[in-house]
């Protein structure tokens, strides 16, 4: 069975829902089976799809603006990052936007972007309508979905989404932090070749200084 | 980008390679080493100088590895100088890995080919004598002196016991040479290159674990705990080298921010706009417990200890947060409250720990997991805290600056709550001592009414006991009242003397006296009517104590002892039954003694010329006829008749012990006239019981005492 490891991010303003998204999910599915760190802002936790079992590792990240600096710190080395606002702020939209540009000129690596849109049970107050929010969305390659983590609509469809995204990723990309396995027989056999993970590691740890993520500084400066 | 970046990764190539190489050639060494005592050859230097070669230097001599070193090093410059693009760096790690590859294969080939396997049984062989320290001496190689190390490697060779000594020897000798080249770069190399050099390592042993066939039968779990280990322990060795070395200056760096920290003691949990109740006492206990777990880190020496100590406080801010809102913590909550704590708790050397487990930790450990989420966190918090402005608190720059500058000082919330803590404990401790006291008081007064109650029924009890024994004592009293009938017969008087005698006993409440006066002869009686099982105690003693001086006193004496002594033996068991029934008569003779003695004895010793003298003489020669009458009537007139240093021994002691020698002494002569005779001869005691009690009336008659009833009579 292959197993591919994934990295995902949630993004979003404070107060639109990133927590309740996640650990709706986690509860929803995994509390029976296996207790995650509920109540942490850290979550593992394993999707089965066809013969491939992926494993989310989900951080969630502070949102509040003076955090804003400190976020490259989390993305790094993420294979999704899932983009939340509140559709009844329009505010949340555009500092998502903001999030995007960040993503944008901060990663080089391949990453799934998915545009979510929380409190679809307040449709009464919507700010942000669905059309502008899939323009976006499809303007910056990403998916756009709505949910409501409150009311638990369409919260299971995302991960499942990128969990399948995730899948594809790892078959036709190999020069990424996904890490691939295969069970065969019964050791693991790396798929994506070892020394390409060293060369990414290598990379990371030459540029892995506090102050420069931290500022915000992108990466490619550093390096050059 | 790219370009720069692979020109470093093709450093890093090369230097896998050379790891390789050394590693591969120090593999090579070491496996043939167990038939160095076959081949001599094999000590010398590999470069074939002539001389002897040293395991520490990859099997050569110490100068041609200087030489080799040196060379490897200048080679490898040459590389990164040419490394001008991705797509050479690219192809040279390609030929790199197929390098390894061929190295791998021919290494495993040689293993076959050399006497590997057939030096294999003889190293077993050998090893089996003592199983720990065989691998210490072909792989120990000790440069580090670290006992935590040393530690670690015994808790190494006991845990893995079960892999065998091929791959115990095997991590070890990898792991004494990663150790060594850190060592060997410390000085001449940036941290960053080690860390690099220590990240390759890492990952060369992921691949040689997955890879070579020692490792086969080796389960994935157990794979990841040896690469685990091989961090955790060669890190513990090289800790003193590469945790905040000297070459960066990241001392500085820690310095700052223990200022920058002491400098923000100001913002408080409300500042940070975090849910962190300060007040509150249980919020509090797990804020300590969250820096508690912060300040752990410094004292742990691997990454990965020291990311559980981080993993271990972040856990317990969650807890916290949990504690203060309820329901799942947000990162939006959980950072500023990690903020809080790291402020709170200004954790020593806390940079250096950050970059040391940074560079030094596995990269797979900081990317993902738990550790790596929440060190990430830890990271975050430090830099907001470096560079935290008015604008990150939300409040007006002018505020901020008089905060930092110190012309504004708020008592926070929990500085405050700190001292009132301080005080709180304090009176919760007093309160709890004097609760304590005050309980112990309260069991004191209880014991002590107890006591008292006690006291009160042992009072009642000996006052009952007490006058029952005064009840029996007139009861005893009555016979010698019979006696005294008795006794009348030779004077009439005698029977109010006894009276008062008797009068004179009860009035005695004192036990002791009472027990002394009755003893030797009232006693017997009472017991066995009381039950005094005390007195039954005193008896024995007392009667064994009367015994003695008796019988000593009549050691020194003349012949007619013989008889007496004949006779005192036999008394005593005698006695007591005798006297029992003739209470009185010995009540008459103690009070008597007392007071009698001491003139009576007096003047015998001084002369015989007295006139008692002469009258006891008198009794004396009756006595020799009727023997008891004269010996009972007084010992006195014995003793006057006797020598003078018989008397001498009577004077000597004390009046109580004479009267009771006296006492026994006098039924002991009894003895040989049972019952007739024995009351005519208490008649004679009883007359000077009599004249006792007449003392406050005559007291002249003191010599006709000793004399017969019928001269005191005279006297008066």
């Amino acid at each position: 069975m292959r197993t591919v490891c994934g990295k995902v991010v949630v993004l979003g303003l404070q107060g639109v829902g990133k927590t309740t998204t996640v650990t709706r999910y986690i509860q929803k599915t995994f509390i029976q089976t296996k207790t995650p760190t509920i109540g942490a802002s850290f979550f593992s936790c394993k999707v089965e799809i066809g013969d491939v079992c992926v494993k989310l590792q989900i951080w969630d990240t502070a949102g509040q603006e003076r955090f804003k600096a400190m976020a490259p710190m989390f993305y790094r080395n993420a294979n999704a990052a899932l983009l939340l606002f509140d559709i009844t702020n329009y505010d949340s939209f555009e500092s998502m936007k903001g999030w995007v540009q960040e993503l944008r000129r901060n990663v080089f690596e391949t990453m799934l972007l998915c545009v979510v849109g929380n409190k679809i049970d307040l449709h009464d107050m919507r700010k942000v309508s669905k059309d502008e929010a899939l323009q976006y969305a499809n303007s910056i390659g990403a998916t756009y979905h709505e949910v409501s983590a409150k009311t638990d609509q369409g919260v299971g469809l995302v991960f499942e989404f990128i969990a399948h995204e995730l899948i594809k990723l790892s078959g036709e990309d190999l020069n990424h932090t996904l890490k691939v396995y295969e069970n065969v027989e019964d050791h693991e056999v790396n798929k994506s070749s070892e020394q390409l993970a060293t060369e990414t590691g290598v990379v990371e740890n030459v540029n892995l200084s506090i102050d420069s993520i931290a500022h915000g500084k992108s990466i490619r400066s550093k390096c050059c | 980008m790219t370009l720069p970046l692979s020109g470093r990764i093709f450093i890093a190539n090369d230097n896998i390679c050379l790891i390789f190489k050394r590693s591969y050639k120090y593999i090579m060494y070491a496996t043939k080493q167990p038939s160095l005592r076959i081949n001599q050859a094999d000590l010398q230097c590999k470069e074939g100088c002539g001389f002897y070669g040293n395991a520490d230097w990859d099997g050569y001599c110490s100068k041609c590895y200087r030489n080799h070193m040196e060379q490897a090093r200048r080679k490898k410059l040459k590389q990164a100088a040419n490394a001008q693009s991705g797509h050479q760096g690219e192809s040279s790690k390609s030929q790199v890995s197929g390098f390894t590859k061929f190295e791998e294969k021919k290494r495993q080939q040689t293993d076959k080919k050399t006497k590997y396997f057939k030096s294999l049984p003889v190293f077993k062989k050998t090893s089996s004598a003592k199983d720990i320290g065989k691998p210490e001496k072909y792989a120990g190689l000790r440069q580090s002196n670290d006992p935590d190390a040393d530690k670690l490697k015994t808790e190494f060779l006991s845990k893995y016991k079960y892999l065998g000594d091929e791959i115990r020897r095997d991590f070890l000798r990898f792991s004494d040479s990663f150790i060594r080249q850190i060592l060997e770069d410390t000085n001449v190399k940036p941290v960053d290159e080690l860390a690099e050099i220590a990240q390759k390592r890492y990952n060369v042993y992921n691949t040689r674990i997955n890879s070579y066939h020692l490792y086969q039968q080796v389960s994935a779990e157990v794979r990841a705990e040896l690469e685990d280990f091989l961090e955790k322990y060669t890190m513990t060795a090289l800790y003193t080298s590469l945790f905040c070395p000297s070459s960066t200056n990241d001392e500085d760096k820690d310095l700052s921010i223990q200022d920058r920290i002491r400098k923000l003691t100001w913002v408080n949990a409300h500042h940070l706009d975090c849910c962190i109740s300060e007040t509150s006492l249980e919020v509090r206990d797990l804020v300590y417990t969250a820096i508690n777990d912060l300040l752990g880190m410094d004292s742990v020496k691997a990454p990965q200890e020291k990311l559980q100590c981080v993993v271990k406080c972040c856990r317990s801010v969650v807890e916290v947060l949990q504690h203060c809102q309820g329901g799942p913590v947000s990162a939006d909550e959980f950072l500023p409250a990690l903020i809080f704590v790291v402020l709170k708790a200004n954790p020593a050397r806390l940079k250096s720990n950050i970059l040391y487990v940074t560079r030094f930790c596995k990269e797979s450990r900081l990317m993902q997991g738990e550790a790596g989420y929440y060190f990430t966190n830890l990271c975050c918090a430090v830099s907001f805290i470096e560079n935290l402005t008015a604008e990150s608190l939300n409040m007006p720059e002018q505020e901020f600056q008089s905060y930092m500058s110190g012309e504004m000082t708020t008592v926070s919330a929990w500085d405050s709550a700190l001292v009132a803590c301080e005080g709180m404990h304090q009176l919760c401790e007093h309160l709890s001592l004097l609760n304590n006291l005050n309980e112990r008081n309260i069991s004191i007064q209880e014991e002590k009414n107890k006591l008292m109650e006690e006291m009160n029924a042992l009072k009642e009890d000996i006052k009952r006991k007490v006058s029952s024994v005064l009840e029996s004592t007139p009861l005893v009293i009555k016979p010698r009242k019979s006696i005294s009938v008795t006794d009348e017969k030779p004077s009439g008087g005698s029977l109010l003397s006894n009276i008062a005698i008797a009068t004179h006993n009860s009035e005695n409440i004192d036990k002791t006296k009472l027990t002394l006066d009755l003893t030797p002869c009232i006693k017997f009686p009472c017991i066995i009517e009381d039950n005094i099982e005390e007195d039954n105690v005193l008896k024995p003693s007392l009667s064994a104590d009367l015994l003695s001086p008796f019988e000593q006193s009549f050691e020194g004496t003349t012949p007619d002892d013989n008889s007496i002594l004949g006779l005192s033996k036999v008394n005593y068991d005698i006695d007591l039954s005798d006297l029992s029934a003739e209470n009185s008569m010995a009540e008459a003779l103690t009070p008597e003694k007392r007071f009698s003695p001491t003139p009576s004895y007096t003047p015998d010793p001084f002369s015989p010329v007295g006139t008692t003298c002469t009258i006891t003489q008198q009794p004396l020669i009756p006595s020799s006829v009727p023997l008891q009458m004269t010996v009972q009537k007084e010992p006195q007139q014995i003793k006057d008749d006797f020598v003078a240093p018989f008397l001498e021994d009577l004077t000597r002691e004390t009046a109580e012990e004479t009267l009771l020698d006296k006492i026994e002494a006098t039924p002991t002569i009894n003895l040989p006239p049972p019952i007739n005779p024995i009351k005519t001869e208490y008649s004679g005691f009883s007359k000077q019981g009599w004249k006792i009690p007449s003392i406050p009336c005559n007291t002249g008659d003191y010599s006709s005492l000793s004399s017969q009833p019928g001269t005191s009579k005279q006297d008066e």
